[in-house]
C-alpha cells in the first residue's frame, strides 16, 4: 500500500511540468545569475590580511618569520587588541628542529570572505614553507644522518602546518558560496507547488475521502507525501551544487568548494527537506483551494528567503535584521549550509541547525496531521 | 443486509440526522431521495466512517459501524459525485493504483475493467477521457474490492444522456451479481428506473420508505393541469394559471373548462392528472 502511494505521488509529480520548472530550473538559473552578477563585489585582487602574531617559541627562527610576513605586501602585522582578521600562534619549539613538528594555530577573527581565507592559507603556506626550506638546506649542510634524522621530523604536508579555529564571527562567502546554498534552500522551500497542487485536489475531488475509505489512515497519507518529497529535494541539492561546482566556473566565476564533510551536506540536507515538506504540507492542508495554497506557499517562501538571508546576504544586513533573521527556517539552513562550504563543517558543527530544522518539520507535520484529521472528521 | 436505526447526527445545533432509520435489503438497488441538505451526504460519509454518528446503531452486513468500520470498509465502496482520481494519471495507472490500495484480486480488477467498457481506454491519460469515460472510471475504481455493497452519490451529474444510460445499465447489472447498490440522485426518473425501493428524507429525518411501485401508485391530489397552444385569449378566460399556458383546475371542473376553452378556440396541447410520478410525489412530501 505504501510503495503504491509513493509511486503514485512521484509519477504525479513527475507530469507536473510547473513544478518541476520551479523546483529545479528556477534555482539552477538563480545560482547562476546571482553568482555571475555578483561576483566583482567580491573581487580577491590586492588582498592584504590584517593578522596579530603570538610567538610563543621566541625563537630567531620564529622572530624571522614574523619580520617577514610584516615586510610581506600581503600581510599586515598589528597588535592583538586591533582589528585583525586571523590571530597566528607560533607553539612553542615550532622551530626546534629536534622535536616533532607542531602546527601553527590561527583563529579567524574578524569578518573574512571564505575563498580570501582560503587564499589567506595560500600565502601563509608560502611563508611557512620558505622558512622550512631555509632550516632544511641549513640542515642538509651538516652530516648527512643528522640530517636525515632531521628531515622526519620537518613536515611539509599542507595539512599539518596548521590547527584552524573560528570564532563566531562571520564569514564572508563568494558570490558562489551564497548563491548556492541560498537558492538551494530557497528552490526547497518550493516543494510546495506540486504538494499542495496534488494534496488540494485530492481533497477538493474527495479522493482522499476515497482513499480514507479504503482504510488508509492520516498519517500513512502523510508519510507517503514525506518520502517522495524527501527524494526530490535530495535530488535538488546534489543538482544545484552540481551547477556550482561545474557550471558557475564557466561563466568566470568561482567555482563552489565543498570542503566540509559530505555526512554533514547529508544531514543538513534532509533536515531541511523535512523542515519544507512541514510547511508545505501545513500550508496545503490549510489552505482551501490550490490557488491560495501557492500564494500563501509563494509569499511565505519569499519573505522567509528575505529574512533568512537567500535575498539579502545576511553579512550586509543590519544587526536587528540579523536578529531577526534567526527566526526563519532559511536561515538556519543556509548557515549550515556555510559552515560546511566556509568554516569545513562536520556533522557535529551542522548539528544544532539540522535539529532545529528537522524539529520544525516534525512538529509541523504532526500539527498538519491534526488539521487534516479535524477536516476530515467534519467533512470538509 | 444495511440497517440503520434511529442514527443521530449534530453540527453544534444543526442536526443533521434525526434519529434517521432505514433498512437496505441485500441484493436490492435502495434509492436515497432529498434535497440538498436533507442529510444525504451525512449518512453517506457516517456509512465510509469518514464521520462517527452521535447516537444509534448501524449495521453492515452484519459489522457494527461503530467497531468494525475497517472491516465494513473492505466490504463496502462508495462512487463519489466528484471524480475521485488522478487526471495526471492513465486509466492503468490509476486501477493499478487504488487496487494496490486494496489488496485487490485479479480477478476483481478484470471485472470492474470489463463491466465498465475500459479494455480500450488503459493506456488513455484519464485528464483526456470523455465526461461519461470519467465516470465510468470513477466506478470502475470503486468495484476494485469486489464490494458487496456500493454507495452511489449521485454519479450521473453531468453525464450526457448515451453515458447515463450506460451507467444505468451497468448498476442494473450489480443487481444480477447480487450487489446491494444504495442509489442517491437527483435525478427521480433514474430512480423510478433502477430503484427497487426508495426512502426519502427531508432535514434529516425520514418521511417516507417503502417499495417504488407503491409509491408510484399514490395520486396524492385531484388537481389537473391543463396544457394549451399559447394564445391571446387564454389570460381574459378568468382561469386560474400557472403560466401563459398552463390551467390548473379540478377533476370536478375540468369539463367546463375545457368547454370555455373550445369556445374560444383555445387548443389543447395535453391534459396531465394528479401526482402521477415520483418527483410529484417527492416535491408535495417534502413541501
Amino acid at each position: 500500500m505504501f510503495r503504491a502511494m509513493i509511486k503514485k505521488e512521484f509519477l504525479l509529480v513527475l507530469r507536473d511540468r510547473h513544478a518541476l520548472i520551479a523546483l529545479f530550473i528556477m534555482p539552477a538559473v538563480f545560482i547562476l545569475i546571482m553568482s555571475v552578477a555578483l561576483k566583482e563585489q567580491f573581487n580577491q585582487d590586492a588582498i592584504t590580511f590584517n593578522v596579530s602574531v603570538i610567538d610563543q617559541d621566541k625563537s630567531i627562527s620564529s622572530k624571522k618569520f614574523v619580520r617577514k610576513l610584516d615586510k610581506a605586501n600581503t600581510f599586515n602585522v598589528l597588535k592583538e587588541d586591533e582589528e585583525i582578521q586571523i590571530l597566528i600562534t607560533i607553539p612553542k619549539d615550532y622551530y626546534d628542529l629536534q622535536k616533532k613538528s607542531q602546527k601553527l594555530d590561527l583563529l579567524v577573527k574578524g569578518s573574512m570572505k571564505g575563498d580570501l581565507l582560503e587564499i589567506f592559507k595560500a600565502k601563509l603556506l608560502k611563508e611557512v614553507m620558505d622558512a622550512k626550506l631555509k632550516q632544511m638546506s641549513k640542515e642538509i649542510k651538516k652530516t648527512s644522518f643528522q640530517a636525515s634524522k632531521t628531515m622526519k621530523k620537518i613536515s611539509l604536508d599542507y595539512e599539518k602546518l596548521y590547527n584552524i579555529k573560528y570564532e563566531k564571527t562571520e564569514l564572508i562567502p563568494s558570490s558562489t558560496q551564497q548563491s548556492v546554498p541560498s537558492w538551494i534552500v530557497f528552490g526547497m522551500f518550493f516543494v510546495i507547488i506540486p504538494m499542495s497542487t496534488i494534496f488540494i485536489n485530492e481533497r477538493k475531488q474527495n479522493t482522499l475521502n476515497r482513499l480514507n475509505s479504503m482504510n488508509v489512515s492520516i498519517p500513512l497519507l502523510t508519510m507517503a507525501k514525506i518520502v517522495p518529497y524527501l527524494v526530490i529535494n535530495h535530488i535538488q541539492v546534489w543538482i544545484m551544487l552540481g551547477v556550482g561546482v561545474f557550471v558557475v566556473p564557466l561563466f568566470d566565476t568561482p567555482a563552489l568548494e565543498i570542503t566540509g564533510s559530505f555526512m554533514a551536506l547529508e544531514v543538513l540536507s534532509i533536515a531541511l527537506s523535512l523542515s519544507a515538506i512541514g510547511l508545505s504540507v501545513l500550508i496545503a492542508v490549510s489552505a482551501t483551494s490550490a490557488e491560495q495554497a501557492t500564494t500563501i506557499g509563494g509569499i511565505s517562501n519569499i519573505l522567509l528567503g528575505a529574512i533568512g538571508g537567500v535575498m539579502v546576504p545576511k553579512f550586509i544586513m543590519p544587526d536587528s535584521m540579523k536578529e531577526l533573521s534567526n527566526i526563519s527556517p532559511m536561515s538556519w539552513g543556509l548557515d549550515g549550509f556555510l559552515d560546511i562550504f566556509l568554516r569545513q563543517a562536520d556533522i557535529m558543527m551542522v548539528a544544532y541547525n539540522s535539529a532545529l530544522l528537522a524539529t520544525f518539520g516534525v512538529v509541523l507535520l504532526m500539527v498538519s496531521m491534526l488539521i487534516l484529521q479535524i477536516r476530515t472528521s467534519k467533512g470538509l | 443486509m444495511l440497517k440503520v436505526s434511529n442514527v443521530t447526527k449534530s453540527y453544534g445545533d444543526f442536526k443533521a440526522l434525526d434519529s434517521l432509520s432505514l433498512e437496505v435489503q441485500e441484493g436490492s438497488v435502495f434509492g436515497l431521495l432529498g434535497v440538498n441538505g436533507a442529510g444525504k451526504t451525512t449518512m453517506l460519509s457516517i456509512l465510509n466512517g469518514l464521520i462517527d454518528i452521535d447516537d444509534g446503531e448501524i449495521d453492515v452486513f452484519g459489522f457494527d459501524i461503530k467497531k468494525d468500520i475497517k472491516e465494513i470498509n473492505k466490504i463496502s465502496s462508495i462512487i463519489p459525485q466528484h471524480l475521485a482520481f488522478y487526471e495526471n494519471l492513465s486509466v492503468k495507472e490509476n486501477i493499478d493504483f487504488f487496487a494496490s490500495i486494496q489488496y485487490a484480486s485479479k480477478e476483481a480488477i478484470e471485472k470492474a475493467i470489463e463491466i465498465n467498457s475500459l479494455q480500450s481506454l488503459l493506456s488513455q491519460k484519464s485528464s483526456t477521457l470523455s465526461g461519461g469515460q470519467k465516470r465510468r472510471l470513477n466506478i470502475a475504481i470503486g468495484l476494485l474490492n469486489d464490494p458487496k455493497i456500493i454507495y452511489f452519490d449521485e454519479p450521473t451529474v453531468g453525464v450526457d444522456p448515451k453515458s447515463r444510460n450506460e451507467i444505468l445499465d451497468s448498476i442494473s447489472d450489480y443487481k444480477k451479481l447480487g450487489i446491494t447498490v444504495l442509489y442517491t440522485s437527483h435525478y427521480m426518473n433514474e430512480i423510478e428506473r433502477i430503484c427497487d425501493e426508495v426512502a426519502i428524507i427531508d432535514k434529516g429525518k425520514l418521511i417516507k420508505q417503502d417499495k417504488l411501485d407503491n409509491l408510484l401508485s399514490n395520486r396524492v391530489s385531484d388537481k389537473v393541469l391543463v396544457e394549451t397552444l399559447y394564445s391571446k385569449r387564454l389570460p381574459s378566460l378568468g382561469l386560474k394559471l400557472l403560466d401563459d399556458t398552463v390551467v390548473e383546475t379540478s377533476q370536478n371542473d375540468l369539463a367546463s373548462v375545457l368547454e370555455e376553452l373550445a369556445k374560444h378556440e383555445v387548443f389543447i396541447k395535453q391534459i396531465r392528472y394528479g401526482s402521477s410520478n415520483l418527483e410529484k410525489y417527492f416535491l408535495e412530501v417534502t413541501q
